[in-house]
């Protein structure tokens, strides 16, 4: 039974939020709604017989959430979306109650929610899902979410307590994710990406020894990390045959976002929109806030590739080179949402990118750590000319020896400058401001650096 | 003067690599790079032969998660551990971070299942207080007790950054007072507690250290170091780096070979931000 005043309450509570400006964002309507009434999101979702999406994985979730959401309204459907975060029940229970009319009823056939790789046991005993749509499990603020095997027994269980009705979307290149496939007994549908000709496994690889009975797995071919095709010698665990691996349009570059791609076509097509829908759905998506996002600032082009952890970093170095890519800025912060700890910066691949850039800019309250990495991964580093340093900008010295032996010239006339300045703001103004106007700058923040370089660009909060 | 070489063996690095734990290795091999001695990494793997694991002159280990934990244990029982534990005994530096040290201890009681035994190099022991237990998360500093480590030089030959870089004074800090600090992060679940057949690496000054009770960091025995710091602890500590380095040296060629020294500006300035950011003002 609805609660109709909790409803009005949680309406008034939404909007006084908004009101007091206290936030888009804000959870604490859908708390108390919650404590008064546990069953709340299921009771509003059944009631309207709105079908659920939840997305999880380490990388690709808010990318692939926003790609199926504009092919599902292309499609003719009102789809409500909601970004991961801690607090997810509270905030799907706040976004039902906003939009809700005071009987209850809302507008939506589809809703899409990201969910935290801690989150998704908890949200699973509250709502059940039509679809659930599993990316990947990669390393990634280990602070906060534990090991990648964890996570994995984690979602094993919360998956063995949904029913027959709810359908999977797994990544088949992804051992870990398929092993949660292989005993399910649900509808299970695949999707990969066509063989790549990459034999070289990146050091960032988690999932190398196979899940089910730990023997070294076997790859023949590596898209990036450990997704590609792979087996088990003994066990034979292995790639499950995806139902999809290749599609005519990709709205971004990089191979991660042809998984990300697979995943939303795959799920189109199982809840049955067209193929022309599809195809529409993706010409007209626009990148999510920093998700490989192009922003003109004073008539300079800027791209924005949000890069949190060593995989994710190395698909975005990657993305980056592709497009050759010569003025590069970086951004390592180390608040919560960041992830407290910066180590895993030596995870990522800087070696393999570095000599093509020209110039390599700094920044973030842990710019000397990043300042560190980037000096270990190449041979020598030239700073800028003296003049960065009267507008404030402090230039790292030569990190090679002065007495370096001959030979080594050559080198350095191909390795980028670089500059180290904590100040994203100052750093941003400095980059924009010596970027000849028909190059283009990229950037690649954590989480919080990313919402401040935004700031600056855009005049903008986001959150 | 001679062509130098010194090989450092990696334990398991797909196995036990959990968090930047390769940095160490980077830097190992960049610090040798620039001064011209020539570094090999040698992966110590299920395949590596006995000859090969004889010829290393630095061992260098770190984190594995429970699963990895395992395969590792299993393969390093029986013969590779009796060569590691000769090698140690015969001076041979090591560094194990993160995890490792565990294993390399007496045993270790993890927070549930069986308790595990470790290759016996430390004398310590290691235990999960349980799965509710507070793990021992953040930024950490500690002061290196030098005199516990048995290298012949009390004092390691380390540059200090240079002084006279640009104007902005870089390195004008009185570092010179403090290059005793070591600075990282630490993150596990494990309490250790040393025996006394082996001395603590470093005091705690900021943070929790072997248990968070008798502020000892990590553990030495003859010149293998075990710490709780996780990841790259070798970049932001060069002096630690460049002990290895030249212990490894005199080791190999039973002499003293003093290393050249080398601009560590940005590394003292990655050092001294988290030292500032703990209250530790350098």
């Amino acid at each position: 039974m609805i609660n109709f005043p909790l409803i009005f309450f949680g309406k008034v509570l939404s909007a006084l939020s908004k009101q007091a400006n206290i936030g888009h964002g804000s959870t604490w309507p859908g708390h108390i709604a919650l404590r008064v009434n546990k069953s709340i999101i299921n009771e509003l979702i059944e009631k309207n017989n709105i079908k659920i999406i939840l997305i999880a994985g380490t990388n690709g979730k808010t990318t692939t959430s926003k790609m199926l959401k504009s092919i599902l309204e292309k499609a003719g459907f009102r789809v409500l979306h909601n970004a991961s975060g801690a607090n997810l029940l509270n905030g799907i229970a706040s976004a039902l109650l906003l939009h809700a009319s005071t009987t209850g009823k809302l507008p939506y056939d589809y809703a899409i929610f990201e969910i935290d790789e801690n989150i998704f046991p908890v949200v699973v005993k509250h709502l059940i899902p039509a679809y659930v749509m599993l990316m990947n499990i990669f390393r990634d603020q280990l602070d906060r979410y534990g090991e990648v095997r964890s996570i994995a027994d984690k979602w094993k269980s919360a998956m063995e307590t949904l029913p027959r009705s709810t359908k999977f979307i797994l990544n088949a290149d992804d051992p870990m994710i398929a092993w949660l496939g292989s005993g399910a007994k649900n509808d299970i549908s695949y999707f990969g990406v066509a063989d790549s000709q990459k034999k070289e496994m990146e050091h960032a690889a988690d999932t190398i020894y196979c899940p089910n009975c730990n023997t070294k797995l076997t790859f023949t071919s590596v898209v990036f990390s450990h997704l590609g095709v792979w087996e088990c010698s003994k066990c034979f665990l292995k790639r499950p045959k995806p139902t999809i691996q290749s599609y005519s349009f990709y709205p971004l570059p990089g191979s991660y976002n042809r998984y990300n791609v697979h995943a939303a076509v795959l799920t189109a097509r199982m809840i049955g929109v067209n193929e022309a829908s599809i195809k529409l759905g993706l010409e007209g998506f626009e990148p999510a806030f920093g998700r490989y996002e192009t922003i003109t600032y004073r008539d300079k082009k800027i791209k924005i590739l949000l890069s949190k952890n060593p995989t994710g970093f190395n698909a975005s170095l990657r993305a980056v080179q592709e497009e050759k890519a010569k003025y590069i800025l970086f951004a390592l912060n180390d608040q919560i949402a960041d992830g407290t700890d910066v180590s895993w910066i030596w995870d990522v691949d800087f070696e393999e990118f570095l000599p093509g850039f020209t110039e390599v800019f700094v920044s973030g309250n842990r710019a000397f750590d990043m300042g560190l990495r980037l000096k270990y991964a190449i041979e020598q580093m030239t700073r800028l000319d003296s003049a960065e340093r009267a507008n404030g900008i402090h230039s790292a010295s030569h990190s090679t020896l002065r007495d370096e032996p001959s030979g080594s010239d050559s080198k350095s006339s191909e390795s980028p400058k670089w500059q180290i300045e904590e100040s994203v703001n100052k750093t941003v103004s400095a980059a924009i401001e010596m970027l000849p106007k028909n190059e283009t700058l990229y950037i690649l923040p954590t989480y919080t650096a990313m919402l401040e370089v935004r700031k600056i660009l855009t005049g903008k909060h986001i959150l | 003067m001679k062509d130098l070489s010194i090989t450092v063996g990696w334990l398991y690095p797909d196995l036990m690599s959990t968090y930047g734990d390769r940095g160490n290795i980077i830097c190992i091999k960049k610090r040798c790079s620039w001064r011209t001695i020539d570094l090999r990494v040698e992966p110590i793997t299920a395949e590596t032969t006995i000859k090969k694991l004889e010829a290393i002159d630095i061992l260098f280990g770190g984190g594995a998660q429970d699963m990895e934990q395992e395969i590792v244990m299993n393969d390093l029982r029986g013969k590779k551990s009796t060569i590691i534990r000769k090698q140690i005994e015969k001076n041979m530096p090591a560094l194990f971070v993160c995890g490792s040290p565990q294993l390399m201890g007496n045993y270790y009681e993890p927070a549930e299942g069986k308790r595990i035994e470790g290759l016996g190099i430390f004398d310590m022991i290691s235990k999960h207080p349980g799965k509710n237990a507070k793990r021992l998360i953040g930024n950490i500093i500690a002061e290196v007790q030098w005199e516990n480590l048995t290298d012949r030089h009390p004092e390691p030959r380390f540059n200090r950054g240079n002084r006279s870089e640009g104007s902005n004074q870089i390195d004008s800090s009185p570092l010179a007072q403090n290059d005793s600090l070591i600075v990282g992060f630490e993150n596990h679940g494990g309490r250790t507690y040393l025996g006394t057949n082996v001395k603590p690496f470093a005091k705690v000054v900021k943070g929790y250290g072997n248990n968070g009770e008798d502020e000892t960091e990590g553990v030495v025995y003859k010149n293998a170091i075990g710490s709780y710091f996780h990841g790259p602890l070798l970049p932001k500590n060069p002096h630690i780096a460049d002990w290895i380095i030249q212990s490894a040296l005199s080791q190999k060629y039973q002499e003293d070979i003093p290393l050249t020294p080398l601009d560590d500006t940005l590394e003292w300035r990655a050092h001294r931000f988290i030292a500032n950011r703990m209250g530790v003002e350098l």
